[in-house]
């Protein structure tokens, strides 16, 4: 639970700064009250597709050093243990109208800066001398907290959702070392596969 | 089985049951006298057995850790005890270890002991019992083995679930080279698994349906990140699960541990520690260093793990017991020192080094040291570096400040003199080296430059050389050299001449007189001796034939022999690149007793002809040519063949020539020549000798064994044959390249000659041609000149004006005729065709018509001038008039009527009056002129009616012009009558002018 406090908890509060962050947020109703404590971009789709889009551009390079930073087995047993088969992934839909992407790539966005987190604390200890990895990790996670801000923004200035219910990815602070090596794996690869969709339907 | 790493708390004394003790022992005392003479034995049994046992596990650390407590002992006693443990494994009936442990134990303690399982104790459930003995001499009665306690279970299974793969143990730190032991349990999963370490497969044993083992023997240290374990699903294709193994290096001894002071205050010590045992994931640290100092028990933590310093306290220690120790999470190592302090005395570098009083063989070095006390004396040590390496090394004994004469140095030389020091009564360590650079002033130069000369022959131009002085007797930078000249043989002054270095030669003009030269290097700080040559004024070297020497790879070995006995000494000068316009003059001077050598140079190469010239330097420093030599260093096979003219090509011989072919330039004496010739005779010529060629072909081989013969002749040749030649040089080892050889075709005999004779006549032809073309106009006054056109006669325009316009004749006046033969043959034919009057005009009427003026012989009366013409071109008319018949004229017509016959029908008359009988029948008006020239060359027909006419020809055929004649008169029908001789129509006396 140490571990829980240090790694996760504080990555969370960052991400949701605002007053009861922390805790699964409801979608409010669409007239509701919503209020951004800074205006929105005026570019804001733009923004968010260029931030997905630079996502999208780093994300297999990020797969390829998390996985090749672990050792054998993994650069060579990639379907056996870096699949992405992670069960409890929010979904996305492509073909939804722009609010619900906008709501579901919320989810997404927080499971990923959430998961990303631990992998980060994981990997700091793990292998601390993979500077390049730890600077992709870092990197990819500042995007995400901007995008996350900028989603956010949308939803709020156009479609008046102040809330959305986002969920959170296992606890690996427990786990031991394999198994962080491997659900880590599991979770960028799967990064890697929705953020491509992702930024496709945008 | 591991004992030593589970901690072991051994015993522990409840004192809060005194009061029941005392009952309890005096209960037992009273049983023990009661056992004694009653031998109760299995009671007493039940009363040894441990008591309160209890196992607790520490999963990570694979350990169960044992207590109990053994109450039927007797109150404030100690006992001996051994107690002996068993450990199952997956049953009870497995007993997997059974071992005694042996302790002393009081009333009712609490004894613990562990043990160490080498499989995770994840992997199996185990049970452990007890039971003990009294093993003590004073209690021999109570020697017997208590009963068994019952059997503890430890399962540390408990959040596995049925349907996972757990591999255990997780992420366990072990030792590099240890051995472990790993396990996976796979619940209910029922397909085959397979484990990897690090993707090479490895085989255990199935300790139960559900558990398998593994034995890692010598686990290796792979990376800081740990090693992967994990476990394949083969069915799934799945890796269910793995663990990660942290593989530490094994900690070494920390090696050349050593404690030194510079300055009293501080202790340095340092040491090489080995192998970085940190593993990431926190899993172990680098390892710790601590130093323990046993004589003042001080304990210090490392911060660097290498080298720790340790504050010297005042209180005069002398003798310290040091001890390092390092220790990670796996083992603990130490190394110890003892040492005096005084004994490790490491000096601070010298400084503030100086020199002073330098000068151009000596100076002064001085030092400052760091004061380590009045009784401390330093031994220092002096190098002096020059050129890169070491040239002096000096040991002074210094107390406080140090200082040093340098001596023997070298003017103008850059020197670096450096100093270091040590503990003189105690050798520790020298301190490090502190030094600086000095450079030497100049000297004069301290020898004479090394000087030679050339002269041209012929000539008074003398080119002096000299060598640049060496750095050892330049003693600096030479500046320029002085060359003086004086002339021996009349009074003068001194001719100098300063020439600016680096140059090292000069070119002199003298005249016929004998000259001293005298040359000295200067450099900033003054002269050389003077190095002295003396050019005679004749020269006088005889002419010296060439010698022939061998040279070696080394160079070239020469001797000479001395002609005179006062000699200075002798040179030998030669060029190290002779091919070169330059050619590097070199020479060498030598003693007078010297009468060998060996000219060696790098520059000197294989296939290179080197010519050295001796020369012996007399007492007065004049050179005489001695001898000359010549060679190679190695020679080489000719790498060309001359290039060959053919000459003098007969059918039976030809001539090579290679003049052009120099010898000595090329790599290797030539000795002579092989000319090789091919041909299809089988037999050579005499003084050829059959040769093999490389490619197998057979040739003829004419050997030239003068080097200087440049031409050969190939004789005896067959004509309008073909020969191939080729003339290579040979040497005494070797010859030229097989080149390409030349053919030549000899030609024939009779051509040969008709050219001779062709030749000259054609050019003559030509010539005679060119001159008549250049000479046409005079040709053709000669030989075929103008006939006068008797359509632009005067006379013409004197019938024009009377008669027929058309009537042509010609004008009596313009002719002087002397006789008129009128010629003409025709076939019969046309004769009779004449009846017809056809057209003179009329091609077909092409035949000769000739008429020839001849003075008759019967009217001829002395030499005078006679007329015969024909021309073609006017008798073209008159022959196509195949009507008219040549008309004679009659002699005797008087002069008069030629007048007359400027009418055609006066003159028609005339003639039929003698001569026609037919003319009547031709209209006047169609009477036209057939002129015959004299120089006209008649027909062969003609001929023949010349030869049956009987024409007499005349003496003289000079006429002045000519005359025309009517045509249809002047051709008669030949008739038997009218003979051709009897056609003479004038005679002299009727030549009119």
């Amino acid at each position: 639970m140490k571990v829980l406090a240090a790694g996760v908890v504080p990555l969370l509060l960052v991400l949701h700064w605002k007053h009861g962050a922390g805790s699964p947020l409801p979608i409010t109703p669409g007239n509701g009250t919503c209020a951004t404590r800074h205006p929105c971009h005026s570019n804001l789709m733009n923004q968010i597709r260029n931030q997905l889009a630079q996502l999208n551009g780093s994300a297999n390079a990020l797969f390829i050093l998390y996985y090749t930073a672990q050792g054998e087995p993994f650069p060579n047993n990639l379907d056996k243990l870096c699949g992405p088969n992670v069960t409890d992934f929010p979904p996305f839909h492509a073909n939804g109208t722009e609010k619900a992407k906008l709501v579901e790539l919320y989810r997404v966005i927080a499971y990923l800066g959430a998961s990303l987190g631990n992998i980060t604390r994981d990997q700091k200890l793990l292998n601390p001398s993979a500077l390049s990895l730890h600077s992709k990790l870092n990197a990819t996670a500042d995007v995400l907290r901007g995008l996350l801000s900028n989603v956010l923004c949308r939803l709020c200035s156009k479609y008046h959702v102040a809330h959305v219910d986002v969920a959170y990815g296992p606890d690996t602070s427990g786990k031991d070392v394999f198994q962080k090596k491997k659900l880590g794996c599991q979770l960028l690869g799967k990064y890697k596969q929705v953020i491509a969709v992702v930024a496709q339907a945008f | 089985m591991l004992l030593r790493d589970c901690p072991v708390i051994s015993k522990r004394k409840p004192e809060s049951m005194a009061l029941f003790a005392v009952f309890q022992t005096t209960f037992l005392l009273t049983l023990l006298s009661l056992r004694t003479h009653q031998s109760e034995v299995l009671a007493e049994n039940l009363l040894l057995t441990p008591e309160a046992f209890k196992v607790s596990v520490n999963s990570a650390q694979r350990c169960l850790h044992l207590q109990w407590t053994v109450h039927n002992l007797p109150y404030n006693q100690e006992f001996k005890m051994i107690f002996q443990i068993q450990i199952s494994r997956t049953e009870t009936s497995n007993v997997i270890w059974m071992g005694n442990y042996s302790t002393t134990v009081k009333w009712n303690e609490t004894v613990h002991w562990s043990w160490e399982s080498e499989l995770p104790l994840e992997c199996a459930a185990h049970f452990v019992r007890i039971r003990s003995v009294v093993d003590d001499a004073r209690f021999p009665e109570w020697n017997f083995w208590s009963s068994w306690s019952s059997w503890q279970e430890v399962n540390v299974q408990d959040s596995t679930g049925q349907d996972t793969l757990f591999v255990f143990p997780k992420d366990k730190l072990v030792e590099e080279g240890s051995n472990v032991t790993i396990c996976y349990i796979s619940g209910n999963i029922q397909n085959d698994i397979s484990c990897y370490l690090e993707g090479e497969q490895i085989h255990g044993e199935q300790l139960d349906p559900h558990v398998s083992t593994f034995k890692l023997e010598n686990v290796p240290f792979i990376r800081k990140g740990g090693t992967n374990i994990y476990c394949e699903e083969k069915q799934r294709k799945a890796i269910s699960n793995g663990t990660v193994l942290f593989v530490s290096k094994v900690l070494e001894e920390p090696k050349d541990f050593s404690c030194e002071t510079r300055d009293f205050k501080t202790l340095i010590c340092t040491w090489d520690p080995g192998a970085n045992t940190a593993l990431d994931w926190s899993k172990q640290p680098s390892q710790s260093y601590t130093l323990f100092e046993s004589y003042s028990g001080k304990k210090k933590h490392c911060e660097e793990k290498n080298r720790c310093n340790w504050q010297i306290t005042q209180d005069s220690q002398e003798i310290y017991n040091f001890t390092l120790i390092t220790e990670n999470y796996l083992r603990k190592r130490s190394v110890n020192l003892l040492f005096n302090l005084t004994h490790r005395v490491h000096p601070m570098s010298p400084f503030s080094v100086q020199f002073e009083n330098i000068s151009a063989t000596s100076a002064v070095m001085t030092w400052k040291l760091h004061s380590l006390g009045d009784y401390f004396t330093l031994l220092c040590q002096v190098e002096l570096h020059g050129e890169g390496k070491m040239i002096q090394q000096h040991n002074v004994s210094v107390k406080a400040n140090g200082k040093y004469l340098l001596n023997e140095l070298e003017p103008n030389t850059e020197y670096v003199a450096q100093v270091h020091c040590a503990d003189d009564n105690h050798f520790w360590k020298w301190s490090e080296w502190s030094g600086r650079d000095f450079t030497t002033p100049e000297a004069a130069p301290s020898e004479a430059p090394d000087v030679w000369r050339t002269m041209k022959s012929g000539s008074h131009n003398v080119t002096l050389f000299w060598k640049p002085l060496s750095k050892f007797h330049a003693n600096g930078k030479i500046l320029f050299y002085n060359v003086a000249v004086e002339n021996l043989d009349k009074p003068s002054r001194l001719e100098h001449r300063s020439i600016p270095a680096p140059a090292n030669s000069t070119e002199l003009t003298l005249d016929g007189c004998s000259y001293q030269i005298r040359v000295t290097a200067s450099n900033s700080a003054g002269a050389s001796p003077a190095a002295v040559i003396v050019v005679p004024a004749a020269p006088g070297n005889k002419e010296v034939e060439e010698e022939i020497i061998e040279g070696t790879e080394d160079g070239f070995s020469m001797s000479w022999k001395p002609q005179s006995g006062d000699v200075m000494g002798y040179v030998v000068e030669w060029c190290d690149r002779p091919q070169d316009p330059l050619c590097d003059f070199q020479w060498k001077k030598l003693g007078p007793n010297t009468t060998s050598t060996v000219i060696s140079s790098d520059a000197f190469r294989p296939g290179v002809r080197y010519n050295f010239r001796i020369y012996e330097l007399s007492t007065k420093r004049i050179a005489h040519l001695l001898e000359r030599k010549t060679g190679y260093t190695r020679e080489l096979a000719p790498s060309d063949n001359p290039h060959v003219v053919t000459n003098n090509l007969t059918s039976h011989s030809f001539t090579l020539s290679w003049k052009n072919y120099s010898t000595k330039s090329q790599p290797a004496f030539i000795r002579g020549y092989h000319v090789y010739l091919k041909s299809k005779e089988e037999q050579c010529q005499p003084g050829a000798e059959k040769a093999v060629l490389p490619d197998d072909t057979v040739c003829c081989q004419y050997k030239i064994d003068n080097p200087e013969q440049k031409t050969f002749t190939v004789e005896n040749l067959k004509p309008e044959s073909f020969y191939e030649f080729l003339v290579t040089p040979h040497t005494s080892f070797s010859e030229g390249p097989s080149g390409t050889f030349t053919k030549v075709r000899t030609p024939d005999e009779y051509p040969y000659m008709l050219v001779h004779v062709i030749v000259p006549v054609v050019i003559c032809v030509v010539l005679l041609v060119c001159g008549c073309l250049l000479k046409s106009q005079w040709m053709k006054d000669k030989c075929y000149p103008d006939i006068p056109d008797p359509y632009k006669s005067s006379v013409l325009s004197l019938i024009k004006s009377k008669e027929n316009p058309h009537r042509t004749i010609m004008s009596i006046s313009d002719c002087i005729p002397d006789a008129i033969e009128v010629v003409n043959k025709q076939e019969g034919s046309k004769i009779q065709s004449l009846g017809t009057r056809k057209s003179l005009t009329e091609p077909e009427l092409t035949k000769l018509s000739y008429l020839y003026l001849l003075p008759t012989e019967k009217n001829y009366s002395g030499p005078g001038p006679c007329i015969c013409f024909e021309n073609y071109t006017y008798n073209q008319a008159a022959s196509d008039c195949a009507s008219c018949g040549h008309a004679p004229v009659s002699p005797e017509a008087p002069p008069s009527q030629w007048g007359l016959l400027t009418s055609s029908e006066n003159l028609l008359k005339a003639l039929e009056k003698n001569y026609m009988n037919s003319l009547g029948e031709i209209p006047a008006g169609e009477t036209t002129l057939n002129y015959v020239s004299q120089l006209a060359s008649p027909m062969s027909g003609d001929k023949d009616s010349l030869s049956t006419n009987a024409l007499v020809p005349p003496p003289c055929s000079e006429y002045k012009m000519q005359m025309a004649v009517p045509l249809c008169l002047a051709s008669p029908p030949p008739t038997e009558n009218s003979d051709l001789s009897s056609i003479t129509l004038l005679g002299p006396s009727e030549h009119y002018r």
